[in-house]
């Protein structure tokens, strides 16, 4: 492993998939920090962006940003597998909703100047960006979103409230859906605007969640100014270009790997607790692991669709609900085979693999997050299986 | 009162402890002060846990011979149940199963004490997770117990010759590890040091006790439950999305009406095993027969609560969205006490395995 040698940024696309999964091993062999393995919480910024910068130095920041954007233009397949590698050496995930949601939007809707203003700044980690769709009358029903932004000479006049703001608490700039026309169908009078943070008028406030932790935020909206300039793409189209971006999003969400690491947690735990003499229990994980395995298949043959270069329908659902929930189950047997020890807060004899409760908690937003499974399921029955109403 | 009393005048008795229940522990009434004392020693309020020895909830299954109510599992489990719905910390589950064991003892002076609330003993009997039996290793780590942090002094199951002796250990002095839970209480552990004797055989009294308390605990989730569902169903008839409001989806119509079925489910498992025992429809408790009746009722309650308490938690959040995953909103109080509770003095997996060993066949 330590023969391998790291080629530059411009060349990671034109190597064999397996000669590229041995080079992202031994990258992060080599300079991914330790401590940051596996954590048992969503990483604040103070804390990843060490990674960060290491990754914007070495160049590989944005591995799916096209190269003359400063990325790594790796196709669909190098993707995945890099992702898989991350996954399994136990990498956070960094403040990485420039990289991965606005980035690659702005690539496709933004005019000249946007891309040159904002594209750089996030390859060199001095743009944390912060995602504002979600309000609190507008959650599964998001384009019910009444954040409104009216035109005022050269600026939009910003009012409203956004919810689920991922670490907007790190962040210096903003991504948001608003409101410009309120006279049109709901989803036609949506706008993509982007705002610094340090414009008077914004308040952020963190919102605790069931894991005692900081991830996610309420971010106010009092008559916040934003040059006209900062708006993406055809004013009320904003929920179209939004949407384009949704079915990467599901694909993600939809990745085995989740409930690959949970899986092999549950065995480690049922190790621990002497449960695997238990045909019962033998019996319910080898369900578990069955249907991890007939998840991977499926996931397969989307992931061979991406490389074919197709792109996805609305059936990727099902890799969504498939995945959650059986990360869910996963983490439900953990629970019931831990004894009083399924009620500890912090991991048991302070050992990270056997974090069966740590676990549990973060199984129960994956439902709710990125689409409701109820929204996926409506999703399958009307535009999948053209179920009437 | 005894605990054989005809069922008229059962369910005026339960009734009234219903009625005390809820001038101390109003049903989510008060969740500022379970969150005041999250995170913090002892976890509860000691004032309160005196207020509930005043009012002999502590001694509610102790015979009126050594000082308590000499009351039953059907009003023991409905005060559990009130103090489930209102997520009460005060231990005092554990306290009554000390109690039990001090009044077999004949230790009237330290029963006294517990009986007002104003000592926390707490039974240190556990040696490993998920077990209702107490080995009583001298030596053994105790571990697992409930709000250890308050406890003025522990008893001590301790095996000799072929008996369960009971032990008093003080409090002070004593070497204890506490972890927290993710309810915002906490569990000890502790090293043990028997000091005093208080009784030479003990075991069949912590054997029944260990299962009054299996099913107290069950009947205290089953009030956190039905609560936590009684917000989500609030919820979804007020929750507008997409113009409606969401409980018009049939969808969650008939998840509902599936939880609203474990619910009921959940309560007559509780009340039957508790009428069960209390009517010594088990016969004679000491009788093997008897045991294993009373062994065969509870460890199916205690099945059913842990299973549908999960169930119905899991998908009050699911059902709330995102809210439902904040510490600021209620229903999530509810799981995380769940997660501690479902499988203390048992999990279903153990209660399952129990009852078949035990269970005598279905007549048809």
């Amino acid at each position: 492993m330590d023969a391998i040698r790291i080629p530059p940024p411009a060349e990671l696309d034109s190597l064999e998939d397996e000669q590229f999964r041995h080079v992202v091993r031994a990258f992060l062999h080599a300079h991914y920090p330790e401590e940051l393995r596996n954590p048992p919480k969503r990483l604040h910024w103070s804390e990843n962006k060490p990674w960060y910068f290491k990754l914007a130095e070495q160049g590989w920041l944005c591995p799916g940003w096209p190269k003359e954007h400063g990325g790594l233009g790796l196709s669909p397949s190098k993707l995945i597998i890099l992702t898989e590698e991350y996954e399994r050496y136990g990498v956070a995930r960094t403040n990485d909703h420039g990289i991965v949601m606005l980035g690659p939007l702005v690539i496709k809707y933004g005019n000249a100047a946007q891309k040159q203003q904002f594209l750089p700044k996030i390859l060199s980690g001095e743009h944390i960006w912060c995602q504002g769709y979600s309000e609190p009358n507008a959650g599964s029903d998001l384009a019910a979103l009444r954040t409104e932004a009216v035109l005022d000479g050269d600026h939009y006049v910003v009012n409203g409230q956004k919810i689920w703001t991922t670490l907007a608490m790190d962040a210096n700039w903003i991504f948001l859906l608003v409101r410009t026309d309120k006279n049109a169908k709901k989803q036609e009078g949506i706008s993509f605007l982007l705002v610094d943070m340090k414009t008077p008028g914004i308040t952020v406030r963190p919102i605790i969640n069931l894991e005692y932790h900081d991830e996610f935020c309420e971010t106010f909206f009092d008559n916040v100014r934003v040059p006209k300039e900062n708006l993406v793409g055809t004013l009320n189209k904003g929920w179209d270009m939004a949407k384009a971006l949704l079915g990467f999003e599901r694909i993600f969400l939809g990745s085995p790997r989740q409930s690959g690491y949970a899986l092999n947690r549950l065995k480690l735990l049922a190790e621990r607790m002497g449960v695997f003499d238990d045909a019962t229990f033998a019996d319910q994980y080898t369900r578990l692991r069955l249907e991890f395995e007939d998840l991977k298949d499926l996931y397969e043959t989307y992931v061979a669709k991406l490389k074919r270069g197709e792109s996805l329908g609305p059936d990727v659902s099902m890799l969504k609900v498939i995945q959650t929930e059986l990360f869910q189950k996963i983490t439900d047997l953990m629970l019931e085979i831990a004894g009083e020890n399924a009620g500890l807060l912090e991991p048991m004899e302070g050992n990270r693999n056997l974090n069966a409760t740590g676990q549990f908690i973060q199984a129960r937003p994956a439902t709710i997050y990125g689409g409701s499974n109820e929204i996926q399921r409506n999703i399958l029955s009307k535009n999948v299986l053209g179920m009437p109403g | 009162m005894s605990a054989a009393l005809d069922d008229s005048d059962r369910q005026e008795s339960i009734r009234m402890v219903r009625d005390s229940a809820a001038a101390v522990a109003p049903v989510g009434g008060d969740s500022k002060r379970i969150r005041d004392l999250r995170m913090q020693m002892p976890g509860y309020d000691p004032a309160v846990l005196r207020q509930m020895g005043e009012l002999g909830w502590i001694g509610l299954r102790v015979p009126e011979a050594a000082g308590g109510a000499g009351l039953g599992l059907g009003e023991m489990g409905a005060l559990a149940e009130e103090l489930g719905g209102a997520l009460a910390p005060e231990p005092l589950i554990p306290a009554s199963l000390s109690a039990t064991l001090l009044a077999a003892a004949g230790a009237p002076a330290e029963l006294g004490r517990v009986l007002s609330g104003e000592s926390l003993v707490l039974t240190a009997w556990q040696e490993r997770a998920d077990t209702l039996e107490a080995p009583g290793g001298r030596e053994a780590a105790r571990c697992f117990i409930p709000f250890a942090g308050g406890a003025d002094a522990f008893l001590l199951p301790v095996r000799e010759g072929g008996k369960l002796a009971l032990y008093w250990q003080d409090a002070a002095g004593a070497s204890l590890a506490t972890e927290q839970t993710y309810d915002g209480g906490h569990h000890g552990t502790l090293q043990p040091a028997p000091a005093r004797k208080l009784a030479d055989d003990i075991g069949a009294v912590l054997d029944q006790a260990l299962d009054d308390a299996a099913l107290m605990t069950g009947f205290y989730l089953l009030g956190g439950a039905e609560r936590a569902f009684a917000m989500t169903l609030d919820y979804l008839k007020t929750r507008m999305q997409f113009g409606k409001i969401i409980g018009t989806f049939q969808a969650l119509q008939h998840r509902a009406a599936d939880l609203k079925m474990q619910l009921a489910l959940m309560r007559a498992s509780l009340e039957a095993a508790a009428a069960t025992v209390d009517a010594g429809a088990t016969g004679d408790a000491t009788h093997p027969a008897g045991v294993a009746a009373r062994r065969a009722a509870i460890s199916r309650a205690k099945t059913r609560a842990a299973e549908a308490s999960m169930l119905i938690n899991r998908q009050c959040v699911q059902l709330s969205g995102g809210i439902g995953y904040t510490d600021q909103y209620d229903v999530g109080l509810y799981l995380r006490k769940a997660m501690v509770l479902s499988n203390q003095f048992g999990s279903a997996r153990l209660h399952r395995r129990r009852f078949i060993a035990t269970a005598p066949e279905t007549e048809e």
